[in-house]
């Protein structure tokens, strides 16, 4: 029998996060582990009366692109994938890792072809999701894979993705509307400001964000959720941050990663491990080294660092920029193949100043915003 | 580790039945019970050049839209897929699953309507592949519920399929097929001479006409494994009557012991031990379905059994088979219908075939290669 956390996961991300309706077309996707869930979240999209299609993804052939594949192979969309952007309704994809280091081995330089290949694949992904012509979301699914990354079992490790999605909620979907009333309180909040400046270990940047959007992310683009986002203005970035996980991107990691920018861009990347391919992926176009997200992490229900990006990124308390693309909603123009999410936890003495007042401290929004 | 067998297979298919090249979209299709050949397909594909991507469905979809999809999702034809039929320059098809008779116990009326859209979706595909602007490949991953299927252990059911592939370590397949295929051309050539063929064989006195009719070799290119030369026999010829041992199975329903009645092409009677029911509902699906669209000879002789599936079971070398309903446009039939149902007659024993009066086949084999040219 089928876990029934299953079930209730796919009635959030079928009825809520894609809100799919007849005659949408859903294309379901997700790592080999995630069969259960698929399957799942297909029987949901038939009941909503959409037309499910699902596609399981293979490590082994990713890794033997990669390996093996030419500039041509490696830049090629496949027909199923280009469809998709150009013409679906919901795209529901599941990050349900068999081994999240699978890639390491791999030369950081056709990684970063690959993902340039992609680049106006993802842009019409986004253009498209921005304009509301699609539903898209990114559901995380435990493996064992991930839980070994955070140090448990598969047990303990799905008791927190589903504890992080509001399952326990006696009504889930009602409890990510809830959810939805604080992330106002903090996004009117950030809405009023103009430059942010961040202090804590190691790090004191300050970000132009005025005239830009924050976004309230409640459980529709990821799941689990909880975040505020924005695209800061592209020259403004200024200052030194020292991140306090590893940056994992395309199942490779670089740790111990500092960043030090300049009118927007970075002059100066180096990492503990990892700095070669640090420096691959920011070389991939202009765009890359400059920041395209800054987010507020809200989620109270992730508190330990986990080594799954669709976790660590909302831990309550942290913060996060991403190297690269910006997301179309936030007024955000950077413009790159790359979007890579960097986390930098703030509850040990961090704090958050909005043009000059202090915010936020020790992980929380003050005066009750939060 | 790799099984060397599925490697050599795979090099097998993306190279000699679907000859990629440079630049040729190619699509792999399996069920998740077939990952790895798919993933030695597409490794294999990489390095000839070709921009591979993989359709690989979880087990049990299917049945969860036949269950509860409502009458349009069933009858839903993804403009996606639609798309793909005309872009796509070689597809592969790998038959496996964990369980053969997931769908036997759906809804009929219900599975009928699915089906019959997947048919309506898969047409454009198969035009282009008979018009030959699309290579396309169909073979089978040996899984458990295969095996049981053919009363084998998966060691022994991996044997029999890798064997069939001629794929062993110590095989050279390549060569295999080659010159496989050319004895098949040649027995084309020489039954597109005949006029009439009668099968005759345990219940079995079978005439059918063939004159004027292309046959055509199957060798390798759309089946892996093959071997059968055939062709779509004129409408109206069939006369007499044959008697299939095997048990004739459609959509995983078995039929035992068919027997068959034709006069002037179609089917007058139909008997069987088992499953009559479900016979007779299939002859009488359409028009087209009380008549032949394909006549057989099955020629691979390491195929040495019945194991339940077709893409063996008609190859099965010494057995003759016949299809009711839809023939085949390249071998000139006018027989159309949404039924195309092989049945194996197995004439491994005492079967005989005549030419036009003359013995051509005994016991399940040509026989002398002089009598043959003779035809």
């Amino acid at each position: 029998m089928s876990d029934p956390r299953l079930g209730r996961l796919a009635d959030v991300v079928v009825g809520y996060s894609t809100g799919v309706q007849p005659g949408d077309v859903v294309r379901i996707d997700g790592n080999r582990p995630s069969t259960p869930l698929i399957r799942e979240i297909y029987r949901a999209a038939v009941r909503a009366g959409g037309h499910p299609t699902a596609e399981l993804l293979i490590d082994e052939t990713a890794e033997d692109l990669l390996r093996e594949g030419s500039d041509a192979q490696l830049d090629w969309v496949p027909f199923d994938v280009r469809w998709n952007a150009e013409h679906g309704d919901v795209w529901i994809a599941i990050d349900a890792p068999e081994n999240t280091k699978y890639l390491s081995g791999i030369d950081p330089a056709r990684m970063a072809r690959r993902v340039k290949g992609r680049e106006a694949y993802q842009a019409q992904v986004l253009e498209r999701f921005a304009r509301g012509e699609f539903r898209w979301v990114l559901c995380g699914y435990p493996t064992e894979a991930s839980a070994q990354d955070a140090g448990m079992s598969l047990a303990q490790f799905e008791e927190l993705v589903y504890r992080a999605a509001f399952l326990d909620a006696e009504d889930p979907v009602g409890a990510w509307q809830e959810f939805g009333d604080r992330l106002e309180r903090i996004g009117s909040l950030l809405d009023a400001a103009s430059e942010l400046r961040v202090v804590g270990e190691d790090t004191d940047l300050t970000l132009g964000v005025e005239g830009r959007s924050w976004i309230r992310s409640n459980g529709i683009a990821n799941l689990p959720d909880g975040e505020v986002f924005t695209g800061p203005v592209e020259t403004s970035v200024e200052g030194t941050i020292r991140f306090s996980f590893p940056a994992m991107v395309r199942g490779r990691s670089a740790d111990g990663v500092v960043l030090r920018l300049e009118a927007g861009e970075v002059v100066e990347a180096t990492a503990r491990r990892g700095e070669d391919f640090l420096r691959h992926m920011i070389g991939i176009d202009d765009g890359a080294r400059r920041v395209g997200e800054f987010a507020f992490g809200l989620n109270d229900e992730v508190q330990d660092y986990t080594g799954s990006l669709l976790l660590d990124e909302k831990i309550g308390g942290t913060i996060h920029l991403a190297l690269g693309r910006s997301i179309p909603q936030t007024g955000g123009e950077n413009v790159s193949a790359l979007h890579w999410d960097m986390v930098c936890d703030l509850r040990r003495g961090g704090e958050v100043y909005a043009d000059g007042e202090l915010v936020y401290r020790d992980g929380a929004f003050l005066n009750g915003a939060g | 580790m790799r099984d060397p067998r599925v490697e050599k297979l795979a090099d097998l298919i993306t190279g000699y039945s679907l000859g990629l090249g440079e630049g040729q979209a190619f699509r792999i299709d399996g069920e998740e019970s077939a990952i790895p050949l798919v993933a030695s397909m597409y490794r294999f594909a990489l390095r000839r050049g070709a921009l591979p991507y993989i359709h690989v469905r979880p087990a049990g979809l299917e049945g969860i839209l036949v269950a509860e999809g409502n009458d349009e999702q069933l009858g839903y034809i993804s403009e996606s897929e639609q798309q793909q039929s005309e872009q796509l320059d070689a597809w592969a098809t790998i038959w496996s699953t964990s369980n053969t008779r997931a769908m036997t116990r759906a809804d009929p009326e219900r599975r009928r309507h699915q089906l019959a859209a997947h048919y309506r979706m898969v047409n454009r595909r198969w035009e282009r592949i008979s018009a030959g602007e699309l290579a396309w490949c169909g073979t089978l991953f040996p899984t458990e519920a295969h095996a049981q299927d053919a009363e084998m252990s998966l060691a022994e059911y991996e044997d029999f399929v890798y064997g069939a592939c001629h794929v062993r370590p110590d095989d050279d397949p390549i060569a295999h097929w080659e010159s496989t295929s050319a004895e098949l051309a040649a027995r084309a050539r020489q039954l597109e001479t005949v006029r009439e063929l009668r099968m005759v064989g345990p219940d079995t006195d079978l005439r059918v006409v063939v004159e004027g009719r292309p046959w055509l070799p199957s060798d390798g290119r759309h089946n892996m494994p093959d071997g059968e030369v055939f062709t779509s026999p004129v409408e109206s010829g069939t006369e007499g009557d044959i008697y299939f041992a095997f048990p004739s199975i459609f959509q995983g329903r078995e039929v035992e012991d068919v027997r068959l009645r034709f006069s002037q092409g179609r089917v007058v009677q139909a008997e069987a031990s088992s499953g009559e029911d479900y016979l007779r509902a299939l002859i009488a699906t359409d028009e087209g379905s009380s008549v032949l669209g394909e006549v057989a000879f099955g020629l691979n002789y390491e195929i040495d059994r019945f194991t339940r599936d077709i893409l063996f079971d008609e190859k099965i070398g010494g057995t003759m088979h016949v299809a009711l309903g839809g023939g085949f446009s390249e071998a000139g039939t006018q027989n159309t219908s949404d039924l195309h149902w092989d049945l194996i007659c197995d004439l491994r024993e005492e079967g005989e075939v005549y030419a036009d009066g003359a013995l051509v086949w005994k016991a399940g084999a040509f026989v002398t290669e002089a009598a043959v040219e003779h035809v």
